[in-house]
């Protein structure tokens, strides 16, 4: 394969240039209710190319082989145009060269497991939710996602690295009268077909809180003291902070950027905040990023202030801090950009008793159902929740989303739990999507939230 | 295609081979300045089989080895994922303009020139970070079934679309134009957002409560999946949708008329046919608030007993690749119709509320039944018709029936929203909104 991508690039001329041609095989499998809706395997494939010449960079994705010639023409020529109107040029940063092969370590390889064992697998769980007669519906997918990655670049790196993400998602419904609530289901990781083996515990208890949240109140709106499980603390740690440290994004707002240079105090003392795409046995761990860069462990808040920031190769070029290896892609059909790679709160002291007692009157806030940046300001849904009153969990409540200014909540995060947790599935939308995208963290506490009940 | 076809009939009975080509180029500038040039080629075919009542689904980039593909479609039939309707033989189609052949010469340079002009004129008017940006993108699509069904269509779309931020909130104002050939901003469009966003410098802290919102086109989001899933035959058949014995009932405001028209061709995007080979129609959805219709595909349709609007398209609203998504129900022509009011009008309607420029956390909650809560960024509040400034990290939470029952008034202009709908802004009252003061 290495010795196709050279002949592609063979006659292009540019200071620089890489090529990253993917094959992807994704099985699928869905239920909708009891009715299988969906069941495919296929693979397709693809390239992408990427030019640099005299500070002018452009990117093609092609999907025909025939059209490689005129794809790596476009490219060239949109990379002679960016350098005719740029004010600056665009630079990357010194990369070692890098010859490799990566093949994933897993628990056991889904590959070798045959259709009608995943449908049965996902057909199970899937019966859990489905016999109580409150569940309305149920929508539940098995997905194997694998990558096969060769990449090259002009500067001598050649890597093969395959990528296998496994998981099982979706949402159960229950209702009663005119009331309907649904409950996010999510099992899986990049370690094998292990991690989706004897998880009914997981759909057991899903049911039992939808169908309990049938009877839960809405809650009501106002601002709180909240503690957060691993699930919030994540997807907090992913939206409302992570994205300001992808480089990308703050390296063309000016202000933002200001105001994110590192050495500045954000948060509480007491936070620290990891991207470690290398830990073992999660679902966001990869080796190399889709520009060849060898993904490092980086401390992004430390005590409180601002150590770290995730990049390309052209943003640790920009701002003259070194590389961290976070560019990636969804697939073939895309140019890679700034992602987080495992991000998650690191634990503090705290067990969650203590953090309990800690808080005294508030809200204990669930799973995370979504969530969104705009800025400074984040949302995102929390599934389930209880009151808790002087230390103690009380009721139930539901429909629960909460709002806040990413400055201000760094400040208002006054404890940390000791129980560090990482999510099993992502998703991440960035434009283009990643679906390993990993945060978790320990529970935590955060004195005050804007909660909208409905 | 043709032998493709012919060879998965004689082994499924009912078959049907989609195939999708796409070339597309983008530039965008941040900043005001040029960062991102891209293009991309990509095509594929995407087979559909149907023996026994069971479906077969199987895709590729290269039509390479037809016997591959074939062998995996049958392969997938295994699974006896169930599909009791027959692909249609519609041979009818509409004569619409799909395709402007100056968007396929549209050369990245006068991308860069447009998005350029604009970064430019944003500039001497706005003390805001400038994004912005041009497309342009000619694809293909062709429908070939078993039953005779052999359609082709081809469509062009390019467009301009830019933002200034609030320096320091990473939030801001955003327009977009698309047309079938380059839509350049317009002046208007241009003053609207530089306006807008002055008024929006100072941040004030207003108490929450019931009050007035305006939604926005890149708020509308909010309401358009909500309206979507609610009138989807898809949720009806799962029971999630509260719609379902409400026809011929008001379940919006008077003010409200809906419909999806992919007939329009006057806008890019327009279909004869939906991605089963259905004829499209236009569909009126809900007339003066009173519900006329849901939306099917062949398979939702069927299981219903009732036959496809020409709803079926591989994608949701979630976007989707047209080759490796298999048809289902999605309203990609969705339009409210404009009522009498200017913006301005619209602001001065407004004794207390927002103007809501963006939402956040639209994708979640229980978007079936309606309900939303969503963060407000950025939101204009606004006092006795007059804007004061920048409200920061205020939710607004609700249900859509309770929302869209309260409509004071309907804009006058139509903005592109999401994947292809078309809406005005939309003045509502009662919406529970809560703030940090």
């Amino acid at each position: 394969m290495f010795d196709k991508l050279e002949k592609i690039l063979a006659g292009a001329k540019a200071d620089y240039i890489d090529i990253r041609y993917e094959e992807v095989r994704e099985t699928a499998i869905g239920y909708s209710g009891k009715e299988l809706t969906a069941l495919s395997a296929n693979s397709s494939d693809g390239f992408v190319v990427r030019v640099l010449d005299k500070g002018g960079m452009a990117s093609v994705a092609f999907t025909r082989p025939e059209e490689a010639g005129a794809a790596v023409r476009s490219a060239v020529e949109n990379a002679a145009l960016f350098s005719r109107n740029m004010e600056k040029p665009v630079r990357l940063a010194e990369a070692p060269v890098i010859r490799d092969t990566i093949a994933p370590k897993m628990a056991e390889d889904p590959r070798g497991i045959t259709m009608e064992e995943k449908v049965e697998l996902l057909k199970k769980y899937n019966n859990i939710p489905l016999v109580q007669p409150k569940v309305v519906t149920t929508s539940i997918a098995y997905s194997e996602v694998y990558r096969k990655k060769y990449y090259l670049n002009s500067q001598g790196s050649r890597i093969q690295e395959d990528l296998i993400t496994t998981g099982i998602r979706g949402m159960i419904t229950a209702g009663e009268g005119s009331l309907t609530q649904n409950i996010r289901v999510g099992i899986g990781g990049s370690d094998g077909f292990g991690a989706i083996r004897g998880q009914e515990r997981h759909f057991e208890e899903k049911t039992k809180l939808v169908l309990d949240l049938l009877s839960a109140e809405p809650v009501k709106s106002g601002t709180y003291s909240c503690i957060i499980n691993p699930s919030l603390a994540g997807v907090f740690a992913h939206e409302a902070f992570g994205h300001f440290s992808e480089a990308d994004i703050v390296e063309t707002l000016p202000a933002m950027r200001k105001r994110m240079t590192l050495g500045t105090k954000l948060g509480n003392g007491i936070l620290n905040i990891i991207d470690d795409a290398t830990r073992p046995g999660q679902l966001g761990f990869y080796k190399y990023d889709d520009e060849g860069v060898a993904v490092r462990p980086v401390q992004l808040i430390k005590d409180g202030v601002l150590a770290g920031r995730l990049h390309s190769r052209r943003t640790a070029a920009e701002f003259g801090e070194p590389l961290s290896g976070h560019c990636v892609a969804e697939d073939y059909r895309y140019a890679p950009i700034v992602r987080m790679g495992t991000i998650y709160i690191q634990p503090g002291g705290k067990g969650f008793d203590e953090l309990l007692q800690g808080m005294g009157d508030g809200l204990y806030l669930l799973d995370a159902k979504g969530g969104q940046t705009s800025g400074e300001n984040f949302t995102f849904g929390a599934n389930y929740g209880y009151q808790v009153r002087q230390g103690k969990i009380g009721r139930l409540v539901r429909d629960i989303n909460i709002s806040g200014n990413l400055y201000q909540t760094l400040m208002d995060i006054s404890a940390v739990g000791n129980d560090l947790k990482l999510s099993q599935v992502g998703g991440c939308g960035k434009g283009q999507s990643n679906i390993r995208s990993c945060n978790g963290g320990p529970h935590i506490i955060i004195d005050k939230l804007i909660v909208g009940g409905i | 295609m043709e032998k493709l076809l012919e060879m998965a009939r004689k082994a499924a009975g009912q078959a049907e081979v989609f195939s999708a080509e796409q070339t597309s180029s983008s530039v965008s500038f941040q900043d005001a300045k040029l960062y991102d040039l891209k293009t991309n080629f990509l095509s594929g075919v995407s087979l559909r089989i149907i023996k026994d009542g069971k479906l077969g689904f199987a895709y590729t980039r290269n039509l390479t080895d037809r016997q591959g593909l074939l062998d995996n479609a049958l392969h997938s039939l295994r699974g006896e994922v169930e599909a009791d309707y027959d692909l249609p033989d519609s041979r009818g189609s509409q004569d619409l303009i799909t395709y402007d052949p100056g968007t396929a010469k549209l050369t990245n340079k006068e991308l860069v020139g447009e998005a350029k002009r604009v970064c430019e004129i944003l500039k001497t008017r706005a003390a805001g970070e400038i994004m912005a940006g041009a497309y342009a993108s000619v694809d293909s699509l062709r429908i070939l079934n078993s039953r005779g069904v052999d359609l082709s269509q081809r469509n062009s779309q390019a467009g301009s679309y830019s933002s200034i931020i609030f320096p320091g909130s990473g939030s801001g104002i955003s327009r977009q134009t698309q047309g079938l050939e380059m839509e350049k901003m317009p002046e208007a469009l241009i003053s609207e957002m530089a306006d807008l966003f002055k008024q929006g410098q100072k941040t004030v802290q207003p108490k929450g409560g019931r009050m007035k919102v305006l939604f926005m086109p890149d708020s509308m989001i909010t309401l358009l999946w909500r309206i979507s899933s609610g009138l989807n035959g898809r949720s009806v058949y799962e029971k999630v949708s509260p719609n379902s014995a409400r026809l011929g009932q008001r379940i919006f405001s008077p003010k409200l008329t809906i419909f999806d028209d992919p007939l329009n061709d006057a806008y890019p995007g327009a279909r004869a046919w939906d991605d089963e080979g259905m004829p499209c129609q236009k569909l009126p959805l809900v007339e003066r608030g009173v519900l006329k219709a849901f939306f099917y595909d062949l398979k939702y349709a069927k299981k219903l007993g009732t036959v496809s609007t020409g709803h079926g398209y591989r994608g949701d609203i979630w976007g989707g690749d047209p080759v490796t998504v298999k048809p289902g129900p999605f309203l990609g022509h969705l339009f409210i119709e404009p009522g009498p009011a200017s913006l301005a009008k619209l602001i001065s309607l407004m004794d207390r509320g927002i103007i809501m420029e963006g939402a956040m956390g639209a994708h979640s909650g229980n978007i079936p039944n309606g309900d939303y809560s969503i963060g407000i960024s950025p939101g204009l509040y606004v006092e006795n018709g007059q804007i004061v400034g920048q409200v920061k990290g205020a939710m607004a939470a609700g249900n859509i029936y309770e929302t869209l029952a309260n409509v004071v008034e309907v804009g006058d202009t139509l903005y592109p929203s999401f994947e292809g709908a078309r809406v005005p802004p939309l003045l509502c009252e009662g919406v529970s909104v809560t703030t940090k003061a």
